[in-house]
């Protein structure tokens, strides 16, 4: 889950009271944020459907209705700028949508800067799918001359000063050269242009999603502000620039509107008006439990911050542009009862009359574990994850199995299709300790099956095993047939070739006719293999039907 | 008044009949208080009496005192013996005493002429200078040069009396000589070690003698006989255990340490762990280890761009590569991607049902409850998953590649979110924690959700443990689903992890055998 860095002070001074840390850290709990403080910094854990909370004024928005300190929607001043954004058409196969928005009055303090820049690359990284969906450009508005147009660019055509640069480059030398290029340039991989935005005198302000220019830079003189979100969802890009501007509402600055020019529409961004949305008391107390009136409820959504009133028997709802996570009723009635307090609801016990049970392979695999654990052997608990030279190699044999494709570690590539290699794993670790050593394992091993819904299946299988001497096959056989006789299975064991084991020293365990597993001294390669230096003979023997 | 019972007037001191102590002695013991009958004594001699070696009379020593026969007696001996010096001095007389008989001969002379004709050298000269001074025996005067010394009335009455020193240098002339703790001649050994006359050392020796009881032991009698220590076949049927007795143990001494075969415990856990969910009324189902992206993620609205479904976080397959998919239950659940049910917005994208049908290794047991909701749509629905989910984790003491979790979910008319805290605080009380919290939580699937934390007295922290929500109506209406569902998934490896207060959570999966069947800790 995302985190952010806040300040106690600057917090404070949003809420426009002061209030201690542990009430702080209670609230934050309470409304799903988990902080960290440390003296006056705070380290807040966000839930990622939370893309509002990602900057510290959204954080003292959603505090101050918790806290009582303020009610209802959110207003911020909102007016028309002249600003617009003609798109051109040949970015719709690129990157097809912007909203911008501007900011005007704005006073760059040091906390404003940082949290401007902390809620860009949170968004990027995380709604915003590491820029791929979305990505948003910063501009000093004052720099740059109007209309503002959005179109592509060819890999060589032009030059600019990317940020942090001295010197010109081209689209194609960004990508190569600037760290930001090198970074995000795979989301142009493959096309023949690039987005750019630029304004009317022909000045870049940034290559989208890669750079700005250092031209439009926003500095600490900076009064006025160009915000763009450009990527491949539209309602994303509204979400994400209505997330930033309702952040620099919050500080009081001043919004105001751009037109948005595509090829036979305009959209006006950004769009700050709430979404209606009805939530009936019944439906709200089927859910929760809690006996709420309309006019209780009211009051709870206006403490989270939507607006709210009483229309007939039901609450209409105003959704504020920031919460994109309202997708359905249920949000909203979490939200009423996180408005409740989750320290205040009281559990209740349902009714539900069921009988409980376990599934039988889990019952046979209990009474099978007693079985061995009273045949003198210790219970181990091995990974399904292993790889091939373990599997097969180690054991000299060959055969299909479940295959990652992005594995972690070469250690961990296939599904095991044998617990043997899992046990001898096992003995190698204890290749110090005292002999004899008797182990099993009750545990699923995964086979490739082309008529399994998923092209594989679990089979769950009993191997036991024992290192030292004076066990051998007749050792290990007993044990098998004690184990078999005590499930009741009546089974015989006949001769069969398998690699793992020693010729003449190797058994199938046939159950009704089929096999049912093997039964054997393994085979000194194998033994040598695992970096063991004593006689292991083993068993392994498929349970269930 | 009802007539008094004494028990003890059967007993010894130590509480213990006698009869029974005389069990309890082993032959080494009876000739050690055989040897204790004519004397007690330091332990050396007493072994010697006793015909064995000090280590052996020793040990039986210390069983006769714990049965009151007898007592030992630590003390401490000085051992004191003449330097080179001392030696000389106790031939030839202190240096002060041969200054006092040449002025009790000469009278007043000077201090040089004294000591030249006592044959002293220029440093026993400053010593009897000394000594003479300290004990008063002499006068001095200084005149010019010279220093000039007459005897004194102190000085001519030691002219016949020894001195404590001198009497004991002369005992020393015969060899070393012992002082036991309190005796006078200690202080004036350590005023000679002070001059450099005697080296004295001490010395801890144990003396033992019988006590009373031990003496009516002995009165009594005493029977010295052959002892057997293995119990054998040939002992049994020969009938030779009637004559020789059988050694006696000291049963208090631990045994060598043996270890049981055990079951892994972590699985003890997960059957505990079944068995509350049984009682409970939850019916035990299925999972599985390799999922599709449908059952896995696009079953539970997580859309198909969630992080969680990324590479860093799942683990793909190679092969088998696809998953057969449930064709009129796909189109639903797209559906409700793409524009929502029920009121939802949805998440506004294209859904892709090639991405739906690639395979996966399963990330959730959700999917294994949400399989079985498709199948079984109509209430009442109470059952539980027990099963191993893959991530994309690297693994070290915190993170498992590979690890259990289980998960529940109860569906049914009425049921609320109220309930649902109901059923996490009964979990969780089954489980032994007392103190638990619920704070709101996030997960795809679940609206209103919850996390639960527990109170670890030991750790003193509270601990996330448990989540659980209500299943959007996203998740229950593709499903045809019309009722409530309560759902809770507990992360099972690190639930153990705690409870068996490991610090590494990969011991789990460790195969450390001495770690299992309890040989060491975690």
């Amino acid at each position: 889950m995302p985190t952010i860095e806040l300040n106690l002070r600057d917090l404070c001074s949003l809420l426009g009271r002061k209030i201690s840390r542990e009430r702080l850290s209670h609230a934050l709990m309470m409304l799903g944020m988990e902080a960290e403080f440390s003296g006056d910094n705070i380290r807040l854990e966000v839930f990622h459907n939370r893309p509002d909370l990602l900057s510290p004024e959204g954080v003292a928005r959603a505090l101050s209705g918790f806290l009582g300190l303020k009610s209802g929607l959110p207003r911020y001043s909102v007016g028309s700028s002249r600003v617009e954004v003609v798109v051109s058409r040949d970015v719709s196969g690129i990157r097809p949508f912007i909203a911008a928005g501007v900011v005007r009055g704005v006073r760059l303090r040091d906390e404003i800067v940082a949290s401007l820049m902390q809620v860009q690359e949170k968004l990027h990284s995380s709604m915003c799918r590491g820029r791929r969906k979305g990505s948003i450009g910063i501009y000093d508005l004052d720099r740059v001359a109007t209309p503002i147009r959005y179109s592509s660019v060819g890999p060589g055509e032009i030059k600019f000063v990317p940020l942090d640069f001295a010197r010109e480059l081209t689209p194609a030398e960004i990508l190569r050269e600037h760290p930001k290029g090198i970074e995000y340039g795979k989301l142009l991989g493959g096309m023949r242009r690039y987005p750019l935005l630029s304004d009317s005198e022909g000045r870049v302000l940034s290559m989208p999603p890669i750079i700005n220019s250092e031209e439009t830079r926003v500095t600490e003189k900076t009064e006025n502000i160009f915000i763009d979100v450009t990527g491949t969802d539209e309602r994303l890009v509204n979400q994400v620039l209505a997330i930033i501007m309702t952040s620099l509402g919050e500080r009081g600055f001043r919004l105001e509107r751009v037109r948005v020019r595509y090829p036979g529409r305009t959209s006006v961004t950004p769009d700050l008006s709430p979404r209606r949305m009805r939530v009936k008391p019944d439906e709200v107390n089927a859910v929760l439990n809690l006996g709420l009136s309309a006019a209780e409820i009211v009051r709870i959504a206006k403490a989270m911050r939507y607006g709210a009133k009483k229309v007939g028997g039901a609450v209409e709802v105003l959704v504020p542009p920031h919460r994109s996570d309202i997708l359905h009723r249920v949000d909203l009635i979490e939200d009423i009862a996180i408005g409740y307090g989750y320290d205040r609801i009281a559990p209740t016990l349902p009714r539900v009359a069921t009988v409980g049970g376990r599934l039988d392979i889990e019952r046979l695999s209990e009474r099978v574990r007693w079985i061995m654990v009273g045949l003198g052997f210790t219970e181990v608990m091995t990974y399904t994850l292993t790889n091939p030279e373990r599997n097969f190699g180690l054991v000299r044999t060959e055969g299909g199995a479940v295959e990652v494709a992005n594995p972690v570690s070469e250690e961990h590539t296939i599904l095991r299709t044998s617990l043997i290699p899992s046990l001898l794993g096992v003995l190698r670790e204890n290749r110090r300790n005292p002999l004899p050593q008797m182990i099993f394992e009750v545990g699923d091993v995964v086979l490739l099956d082309e008529d399994a819904e998923t092209g594989a299946r679990d089979e769950r299988r009993v191997c036991g095993m024992i290192i030292g001497e004076g066990f051998g096959f007749t050792g290990i056989r007993s044990r098998a047939e004690a184990l078999l006789r005590e499930m009741g299975i009546k089974f015989e064991v006949r001769p069969i070739r398998h690699p793992s084991f020693i010729g003449g020293r190797r058994g199938v365990t046939v159950v009704d006719g089929a096999s049912a597993g093997i039964v054997g001294e393994i085979h000194p390669e194998v033994i040598l293999g695992f970096e063991l230096q004593h006689p292991v003979s083993a068993f392994e023997i498929k349970l269930g039907s | 008044m009802t007539k008094q019972f004494l028990p003890f007037q059967f007993l010894s001191f130590s509480g213990i009949a006698l009869h029974d102590i005389r069990e309890r002695l082993g032959p080494n013991e009876k000739k050690l208080i055989i040897a204790l009958r004519d004397r007690g004594g330091r332990i050396e001699e007493v072994a010697a009496a006793a015909g064995m070696d000090q280590a052996t009379a020793m040990r039986s020593s210390m069983v006769l005192a714990e049965l009151g026969l007898a007592v030992i007696r630590e003390k401490t001996v000085h051992t004191a013996e003449l330097t080179e010096e001392g030696r000389r001095y106790a031939e030839a007389g202190l240096p002060e005493r041969r200054v006092l008989r040449q002025i009790a001969r000469e009278g007043e002379m000077g201090l040089a002429s004294a000591a030249e004709a006592c044959g002293l050298d220029e440093r026993e000269k400053q010593v009897a200078a000394v000594w003479l001074r300290k004990r008063g025996w002499a006068e001095f005067l200084r005149m010019g040069e010279e220093t000039r010394i007459t005897i004194t009335e102190e000085g001519r009455s030691f002219l016949s009396k020894e001195l404590p020193e001198e009497k004991i240098m002369e005992e020393m002339m015969g060899g070393q000589v012992q002082c036991e703790e309190g005796d006078e001649r200690i202080a004036v050994l350590r005023e000679l070690e002070r001059r450099g006359l005697v080296e004295l050392r001490e010395k801890t020796v144990r003396e033992i003698r019988l006590t009373e009881d031990g003496l009516k032991l002995l009165q009594e009698g005493l029977e010295l006989s052959e002892e057997i220590t293995e119990l054998t076949h040939e002992v049994l049927v020969s009938g030779r255990w009637r004559e020789a007795g059988l050694r006696r143990y000291d049963v208090g001494i631990p045994g060598a340490p043996c270890y049981p075969a055990k079951r892994h415990p972590q699985q003890e856990v997960i059957d505990e762990l079944r068995e509350i969910l049984v009682g409970l009324g939850f019916m035990e189902i299925e999972g599985r280890s390799v999922e599709s992206e449908f059952w896995n993620f696009d079953a539970l609205f997580q859309a198909q761009d969630h992080p969680a479904r990324e590479i860093h976080d799942s683990l793909s397959l190679s092969v088998p590569r696809r998953a057969k998919l449930p064709r009129a239950l796909l189109r639903r659940v797209a559906m409700a991607h793409e524009r929502g049910v029920d009121g939802s917005t949805g998440w506004g994208y294209r859904f892709n049902p090639e991405i739906s049908a690639r395979a996966v290794l399963c990330s959730q047991t959700t999917a294994a409850t949400i399989r079985y909701l498709a199948q079984h749509p109509d209430p009442p629905a109470k059952v539980f998953c027990i099963h191993r989910v893959y991530r994309h984790e690297k693994i070290d003491y915190k993170h498992l590649a590979e690890f259990y979790q289980a998960e529940g979910i109860v569906m049914d008319r009425g049921l609320s979110f109220r309930d649902m805290l109901g059923y996490l605080k009964l979990i969780l009380e089954a489980l032994g924690f007392e103190r638990m919290r619920f704070r709101p939580g996030m997960f795809p699937f679940t609206e209103p959700s919850v996390e639960a934390d527990v109170y670890h007295p030991e750790m003193r922290e509270w601990i996330e443990i448990l989540g659980a929500g209500m299943f959007r109506p996203e998740v229950t209406r593709p499903l045809g689903v019309r009722h409530p569902v309560l759902a809770w998934g507990i992360g099972l490896t690190r639930l153990i992890a705690i409870r068996l207060g490991l610090d590494d959570i990969r011991k789990l999966f460790s195969g450390d055998l001495s770690w299992i069947r309890g040989e060491k800790g975690g």
